[in-house]
């Protein structure tokens, strides 16, 4: 998840905090002190996310664009100058365009708020921008929520108790509210120090940017891995389970299925799957947190030349192209695969279905899934020509099954044309025209639409004054019979009209007539 | 998401009085004279349809999208109503599909005009919705089973739709007053019942059709609030296509959906064979799969329905060449699909060359001129789904390699063995229940799981490390070992492969294969495995 940092360079920010004994800092260098924290952290241990860094006073703007350069970002905070008021409204609208340039709407964004609790004042504050909220037009929607998956932190240069003196708190917790909920509001807790502000960033890294570590296995073979980006808790039913269900950190290989198979599935998210060597203090060693750059790199090398389960499973997985399906928790699965980023490149990926017992209806339940071997015969066929899937549903769709559908009257016309063409090609066509003409008869009766089969009993009565010459004597008799039976069955009397019941061919002595050929 | 809205169970009300076996005056030319046949004939008088017939096929047209959109969890009880009311089906999962309703239907008839009308009404029909929404469905009851002592979370909402002729609006109050009624007797029946739930919401939708060319003695009214538990809405519309069409926007209004024109679709002429022309096919799905579209205010895209029937359609052009099925694409969503006019030559066509097992990507088209393949239509065994791809830019781009990491730079896995591994172990779906020995449930996913563990107790991932598979050809030991029961003669043969081994190593016997192994160290590690 990308994360956009918005940080208000207003005047406010420029407030001296005392700081004993020491030299005088505002509110803007703890702010910068922070941010410094959080961007070595993620320049270590998250270093896959991409970043951007806003700044906003009455205008905004976008001083580092997405990268994962922690140096760019680190150089931005240092050159921030200090402008006017602070006016929230257009940067979060600043933050939606960039978002959705860069991402679309589809992928999910933090957005990490730096301020003092300062909100503005007069237009473009928040106070007026949550005044006029409910008097919004679509034209000036207010920009929260987020069009756009989010979570929005707001870091507070400031106290819990300096913020419930004014309204400050109130009004950024109605801007999570604005935001669905999604978010949270970070306060410095004690008097505003250098240490302080690290508890709290300490405290949002904890909460959004601890990579995922996992075991990932397959019966004895088992590989450490980090999980990028972190999957998120999700929740299934609002109302039915409002808790979020997070992904286990165990991830189990149950089996495995063809690409064909599997079918480019829906899912609800993509995640790198990187193998890491855990050292005995249980620190990771590979994407490296040690200090020395020697040490890294000869602890990179070492664990490289280690073999790994998910190098052997992800170059398997590319040969034979397939997918292994993975159990997340209960009831809730995904699938690990072989993804190319360039020619050269490819890795490890893991996609996360939508938690449930049957997340893709073409494999059917997961739990009914077993192993071939238990099959009385190998279900993809000796020579592998074959597949048990995709599962047939129970009932066909409409457009798998020919119905009846008479609302445009060309639906009606075609189907009684149709009638009439086999209706000229009598007796070779008698097959096709008793079934047109049951299929007709069964629609009529179920729309009661009485009136159509008389009609077309005349229809076909017609046709059989028509009828040439050179025609067979059989078509006579097959029109008189269909149109009397759908006479009868348009008077509705329950003997002649049942539903199941269907017009059979009169059974007539022309020799070789009666049958059609087929 | 809330499996348990107003659209889990949707009430059809239809009036069977005999007012409805009235004209709907809209006439229908059925006899159409083929060319060449023309000359002397005067074609067959058109027909029309009686307001019952309008009722029917409409409502059945709002059954067949939802049946296609959502076959599971969204559930329909059609109730017709003269001098009673007639419950035509359950809701249990399978009563709800278009065949049983059609012969139901067709048990009942069309209305009969001579049945005295003082005896018939639609507040039978009325009061057995009201009934029939407090009746537990499959779905509350599994979910209420599930939930345990959380049961009162599992909620009970629903939707009448009745479409009948009324008299005036205050005829249409007395119906709605009815309803509300009745749902506070059955409430308080429902409280003190196992089987029943209490009808938590209800949106009575009101339709009053009426000949095509009278005056409406009903009018329009927006949803209103009638009471906490009960609003209502009121649509007056002309029988005949118009009633078609309403039904078909709150379809839509109803399950969320949207709509998308397929653009561009080449098909081969009927009258020609040898010549293609383009063709555009409108199909509705969940609107989720615009959600690109609705969220970053594209608006662009939209465009007017052919017909001008509803409001919006995204158009989406056909793409060549074609995707092929062993490409794995990022997906973020997959929703059923329902074409808009399910028997017309394109749309059949559409939806024939899908179901025959090939995918399309479909393009969008963009204001810059940029093409952007936003979608994908396919079918997974006889059902199409409407696939949306992700078109944005990758979080995930440029990531280290994965011969950068860890295990990286070895270069003697065991990928062909791998490979083998995993096509043995292959899924494939067990649908009739199988039980163990002592009688219990077999899971058949907790099977596969043991497989992967057995096959996996002695399984060395590089060439190097071992030795018995690499002496397979020779020794037969590995692919004893993942067996699920040995035989006595396996044992025996494996014994005497192991004596065979540690003879060969006393006597100082290369192995018979070419790379560096441990020598006689296989029968050591393997000995674990005797024990099975």
């Amino acid at each position: 998840m990308p994360t956009v940092v918005v940080m208000d360079v207003s005047l406010s920010m420029t407030r001296p905090v005392s700081v004993e004994g020491s030299e005088e800092y505002q509110r803007k260098h703890l702010a910068v002190h922070g941010l410094t924290m959080l961007f070595e952290h993620m320049a270590t241990n998250y270093k896959l996310e991409f970043t951007a860094l806003v700044v906003f006073s009455s205008l905004w703007e976008l001083m580092v664009p997405f990268t994962r350069d922690y140096n760019t970002l680190q150089e931005a905070l240092s050159n921030m100058d200090d402008y006017d008021k602070t006016c929230l409204e257009s940067a979060l609208l600043g933050v939606c365009n960039i978002v959705q340039q860069e991402w679309g709407a589809a992928i999910p964004c933090q957005v990490v708020l730096v301020t003092d609790g300062c909100l503005g004042i007069g237009r473009g504050s928040l106070r007026h921008s949550l005044a006029t909220h409910s008097q919004r037009s679509d034209s000036n929607r207010f920009p929260l929520p987020f069009p756009f998956p989010s979570k929005l932190y707001v870091m507070c240069m400031a106290n819990l108790e300096e913020l419930q003196s004014t309204d400050s708190l109130d009004c950024l917790e109605r801007l999570i509210d604005l935001n669905n909920g999604e978010g949270q509001i970070f306060t410095i807790d004690g008097p505003l120090c250098l240490k302080n502000v690290q508890s709290m960033f300490g405290s949002l890294i904890d909460l959004a940017y601890t990579p995922f570590h996992a075991v990932l296995k397959c019966g004895h073979l088992t590989s450490d891995v980090q999980v990028f980006p972190r999957p998120e808790p999700f929740i299934i039913d609002e109302e039915i389970d409002p808790i979020p269900k997070a992904i286990n950190t165990d991830l189990e290989i149950v089996g495995f299925v063809d690409i064909a198979d599997i079918s480019s599935p829906p899912v609800l998210s993509r995640h790198l799957v990187l193998p890491i060597a855990l050292n005995r203090e249980g620190d990771e060693v590979g994407p490296g947190i040690t200090d020395d750059t020697e040490d890294e790199n000869s602890a990179n090398q070492i664990a490289g030349k280690i073999p790994n389960f998910c190098v052997l499973l992800h170059g398997s997985l590319k040969v034979e192209g397939m997918v292994a399906v993975v159990q997340l928790g209960p009831e809730w699965f995904g699938m690990l695969y072989s993804q190319a980023d360039s020619k050269k490149k490819s890795n490890l990926m893991m996609s996360l279905f939508e938690p449930g017992p049957e997340p893709l209806p073409w494999l059917g339940k997961m739990a009914q899934l077993g192993p071939i071997s238990d099959a009385k015969e190998n279900p993809y066929g000796e020579d592998d020509n074959k597949s048990p899937f995709p599962l047939q549903p129970k009932n066909k769709r409409s457009y798998a099954q020919n119905v009846t559908v008479w609302i445009k009257p060309s639906g009606l016309q075609t189907d009684v044309q149709k009638i009439l063409r086999n209706a000229r090609k009598l007796p070779e066509k008698t097959q096709t025209f008793y079934k047109e003409l049951n299929r007709l008869r069964k629609a009529a009766l179920a729309f009661g639409f009485l009136e159509l089969l008389k009609g077309v009993a005349d229809m076909l009565e017609r046709e059989c004054t028509l009828l040439p010459d050179t025609a067979h004597p059989d078509a006579a008799f097959q029109l008189t019979h269909a149109a009397q039976q759908l006479k009868v069955a348009s008077t509705g009397a329950s003997e002649y009209a049942a539903y199941d019941h269907n017009i059979a061919p009169l059974q007539t002595d022309f020799p070789s007539s009666s049958t059609e050929r087929m | 998401m809330k499996i348990f809205s107003e659209s889990h169970k949707t009430v059809f009300v239809v009036d069977h009085c005999p007012y409805m076996a009235e004209s709907c005056r809209q006439h229908v030319e059925f006899d159409m004279l083929v060319k060449n046949r023309t000359q002397g004939i005067i074609p067959l008088a058109p027909i029309s349809k009686s307001l019952w017939t309008c009722s029917v096929e409409s409502s059945m047209e709002y059954c067949r999208i939802m049946y296609d959109i959502f076959p599971f969890k969204k559930l329909v009880n059609f109730i017709v109503s003269d001098s009673g009311a007639h419950v035509l089906n359950s809701w249990t999962q399978e009563d709800q599909n278009l065949q049983e309703l059609m012969a139901a239907l067709a048990a009942v008839g069309p209305p009969n005009p001579r049945a005295d009308p003082e005896c018939c009404s639609i507040l039978h029909g009325l009061v057995a919705a009201v009934e029939a929404l407090c009746k537990i469905t499959e779905y509350q009851h599994e979910a209420r089973t599930t939930l345990m002592e959380n049961a009162e979370r599992v909620g009970n909402r629903g939707r009448i739709i009745c479409i009948t002729n009324a008299k005036s609006d205050s005829h249409v109050r007395m119906l709605e007053d009815c309803v509300q009624e009745t749902i506070h007797e059955h409430n308080k029946l429902a409280a003190n019942s196992d089987h029943l739930m209490q009808i938590q919401k209800c949106e009575l939708v009101l339709i009053h059709t009426y000949p095509v060319g009278e005056e409406s003695l009903v009018s329009d009214r927006p949803k209103k609030e009638l009471s906490p538990v009960l609003t209502s809405e009121v649509h007056s519309v002309r029988a005949g296509r118009h009633l078609a069409t309403k039904l078909n926007v709150l379809v839509q209004q109803h399950f969320d959906l949207a709509s998308t024109t397929i653009t561009n679709i080449p098909m081969k002429e009927e009258q020609h064979a040898n010549t293609s022309a383009n063709y555009d096919v409108e199909l509705l799905h969940h609107k989720e799969a615009h959600v690109d579209f609705l969220k970053s205010g594209d608006n662009h895209v939209g465009g007017n329905s052919r017909e001008g029937t509803f409001k919006e359609t995204v158009t989406l052009k056909w793409c060549t060449p074609r995707t092929n099925s062993v490409e794995l694409h990022y997906c973020t969503g997959a929703y059923r699909i329902s074409p808009v006019d399910v028997n017309s030559r394109p749309s059949s066509c559409l939806t024939n060359f899908l179901l025959n097992g090939r995918s399309v990507l479909l393009e969008q088209p963009r204001k810059s001129g940029s093409k952007v393949i936003s979608h994908m239509l396919s079918s997974h065994g006889g059902e199409i789904f409407l696939h949306v791809l992700s078109s944005s830019r990758s979080i995930l781009e440029d990531p280290p390699s994965i011969s950068e990491g860890c295990g990286g730079r070895v270069t003697d896995y065991r990928i062909t063995d791998f490979g083998e591994f995993m096509r043995e172990n292959r899924l494939t779906p067990f649908l009739e229940p199988r039980y163990k020995i002592d009688g219990s449930l077999e899971i058949p996913l907790e099977r596969a799981k043991d497989q992967l563990e057995k096959h996996t107790r002695y399984w060395p991932m590089i060439i190097s490390q071992t030795t018995i598979f690499n002496m397979q050809a020779v020794v037969p030991l590995a692919s004893v070992i993942v067996k699920e029961a040995m035989t006595d003669e396996d044992v025996l043969n494996c014994q005497k492969t192991i004596y065979n081994l540690v003879d060969m190593e006393r006597k100082n016997d290369p192995l018979p294969i070419s790379t560096v192994g441990t020598r006689g160290k296989g029968p050591k590690r393997l000995h674990a495995y005797f024990l099975l």
